[in-house]
């Protein structure tokens, strides 16, 4: 990747000075356009978007937010619809679509909600969703990758300003803010106290530390030859099969769904859970029958997921490198070097095809 | 975003429709004669499902087993298993229930037209079968022969009683069952589904073979379909899958990149031949 290219790209954009000082004063501006969630501090050492109460909490330096912004659309519970027990009769439960601004997000969690949107959108586009989406936007900022971001190595940049707004780029001042479509200029203009920056902004690479031996675009050819690799019963011997890395996931998005009766027993409601296709119990049917009770099954099915059956139709990679699958793993069970051994795998395979 | 230029669906809501009558089939297995609000037609194909629920206690995939060509009602076959059937069980004429859908991909009868079907049904695999036996009882011209194998695992699990007898007695339906386990009382043949295919005198270019059954049972009938030297073109089985969603989304019927629910649950064998985790 050319990091000229990149900054001669981000120099085409419009581009504001924040100061530090400045950022706080942005923040409460934002707050009077929409609801403004952004990373804010968990534990010691861990983030979580969150509803912005002072701006003084926000966090711009952060490597990853513990849960992707999916929550925000796609609800860890959500309720469908609430029904009178007595009378069998249900009401329609309202999405209500506020104006929410995510505020310093990182490229790659943009381009897990565009994923999320692809989805949602495909075959039978979904109401609950998509009415979440509306008048939503996006400021993102840079980041300094860390060993779990595999971002860069998928073909997502830093410095991607798809879907985004604005993009804050950290200078010695504060903040290069890079006006990336009209709301962001609405914005910007609306806030009026930015001082407008003529000069070339020479962007700092940031290197990917996680790096993975083929181009991006080589790995949805490796995942049509891994099916049957050893890989998957190695990762078996580590897997917990806890479904955390489903849930952490930018881009999962299966659920299960369910009736939840109030105390009562006169009403209830019918909503739905996030569910995950590592757990054991996903693909099973009646009579006990379960056509992935293999850990090894569960990981291959789950990866080919981000690499090969939806690429197919998306022509997108479903893995947007967050590196939360590796980073929270309990059995450490790294993402980067299990697509490493299957390039492996798939080169050796190709160097004994050749042989013959 | 383009999010506002598609036509969003509003895909979770059931229609509270009526159940106008309840057959007991078996100690396990109801039939539930269900009707839409306002005398609306299902308008299925035989091998689709539904969404059932009842507030409470959740929503599950049933296969409908009634013909299309009766209308303005529809047939739902149940065996309780778990917590929604076994509520199901309980019901009454005149209780509301949840219906979404049909979904899914069903028979293609346009394709089936003037073939001679062979019908394998495996338990209750007879249910989403009856769905195109009826259907084509009740087009009896726009097909060659009709021959239905039937296998359970013992007497008292035989669904639909009165109509097997009336299979049994037409002259143009070749109608043969067995069961695993006999009683005393059972006269009939003994044995696994799959030892009644090598008898069939079957012309195998013009058949078309519907399967469904539990999941151990499609190999073995796959084999002895092969045994006849029917080809894999003219045989088309359903699946069974927890299909939460019916609309393509939540991920539990995915089998590969395939969604039963979307492709299936009626496929075209050729089509999930080499589907790993299929059958």
């Amino acid at each position: 990747m050319n990091y000229l290219d990149t900054i001669t790209r981000m120099n085409l954009h419009e581009k504001y000075l924040l100061t530090s000082k400045q950022i706080p004063d942005f923040i409460s501006f934002l707050k009077t356009q929409g609801a403004v969630y952004a990373a804010q501090k968990k534990g010691e050492q861990s983030y979580s978007y969150q509803y912005v109460e002072d701006p003084a909490n926000v966090v711009l330096d952060y490597p990853r937010t513990i849960q992707p912004l999916k929550k925000f659309f796609l609800p860890p519970r959500e309720e469908l619809l609430s029904f009178d027990y007595q009378n069998n009769s249900y009401q329609k439960t309202d999405v209500v679509a506020e104006k929410r601004i995510f505020f310093g997000i990182h490229s790659y969690e943009m381009q897990g909600v565009l994923r999320l949107d692809y989805s949602f959108k495909k075959g039978n586009p979904e109401g609950n969703y998509l009415n979440r989406r509306e008048n939503c936007i996006f400021i993102g900022v840079s980041y300094e990758p860390d060993e779990f971001h595999l971002a860069n190595a998928l073909g997502i940049e830093v410095e991607n300003t798809e879907g985004l707004s604005i993009y804050l780029e950290p200078v010695r001042e504060g903040y290069i803010a890079f006006v990336i479509d009209e709301a962001g200029q609405n914005l910007i203009q609306g806030f009026g106290k930015t001082a407008k920056v003529t000069e070339t902004i020479h962007i700092k690479e940031k290197p990917a530390k996680a790096k993975i031996r083929y181009h991006y675009n080589r790995l949805p050819k490796v995942f049509e030859h891994v099916y049957t690799s050893q890989v998957w019963g190695q990762i078996a011997k580590k897997c917990l099969g806890c479904g955390t890395c489903n849930l952490l996931c930018s881009t999962c998005y299966c659920f299960d769904v369910r009736d939840e009766v109030s105390l009562d027993l006169q009403s209830g409601t019918r909503e739905r859970f996030w569910d995950g296709c590592m757990l054991n119990r996903f693909a099973e049917v009646a009579g006990n029958e379960n056509f992935r009770d293999e850990l090894s099954s569960r990981t291959r099915h789950r990866l080919h997921r981000k690499f090969k059956y939806l690429t197919e139709e998306s022509g997108a990679l479903h893995c947007v490198g967050c590196g939360r699958c590796s980073k929270y793993c309990p059995a450490k069970i790294n993402l980067g070097t299990t697509i490493n051994a299957l390039i492996d795998d798939f080169t050796e395979q190709q160097k004994l095809k050749e042989a013959y | 975003m383009e999010a506002t230029t598609i036509q969003k669906q509003e895909l979770y809501y059931p229609l509270m429709s009526e159940i106008i009558q309840v057959d007991h089939l078996t100690r396990t297995e109801k039939r539930f004669i269900i009707s839409l609000p306002d005398g609306q037609s299902l308008g299925h194909k035989p091998g689709q499902f539904v969404e059932l629920s009842v507030f409470g206690f959740g929503e599950a995939p049933i296969s409908i087993s009634s013909s299309p060509t009766k209308t303005g009602q529809f047939d739902l076959t149940i065996r309780a298993t778990g917590r929604l059937t076994d509520k199901m069980h309980h019901l009454k004429t005149g209780n509301l229930v949840g219906i979404r859908g049909p979904f899914g991909n069903g028979f293609d009868v346009s394709l089936l037209k003037g073939k001679d079907m062979l019908f394998v049904c495996g338990g209750i695999g007879l249910a989403p079968l009856k769905s195109l036996i009826d259907y084509t009882l009740a087009r009896r011209s726009d097909f060659g022969r009709i021959i239905i194998v039937y296998g359970t695992k013992n007497p008292s699990e035989i669904l639909y009683p009165s109509e097997i007898k009336v299979w049994q007695e037409r002259p143009d339906v070749e109608f043969h069952m067995t069961v695993d386990r006999p009683d005393v009382n059972w006269e009939g043949k003994v044995g696994v589904i799959t030892t009644l295919i090598p008898p069939l005198d079957l012309v195998v270019e013009r058949t078309v073979a519907a399967v469904v059954g539990p999941p151990v049972m499609y190999k073995f009938v796959l084999m002895a379909l092969k045994a006849k030297r029917l080809p894999d073109e003219n045989i088309y089985m359903s699946l069974e899958r927890r299909m939460k969603c019916g609309v393509g989304k939540c991920g539990h019927c995915q089998i590969n990149h395939t969604y039963v629910c979307q492709d299936g649950p009626v496929f075209h064998y050729p089509d999930i031949k080499r589907l790993e985790e299929a059958i």
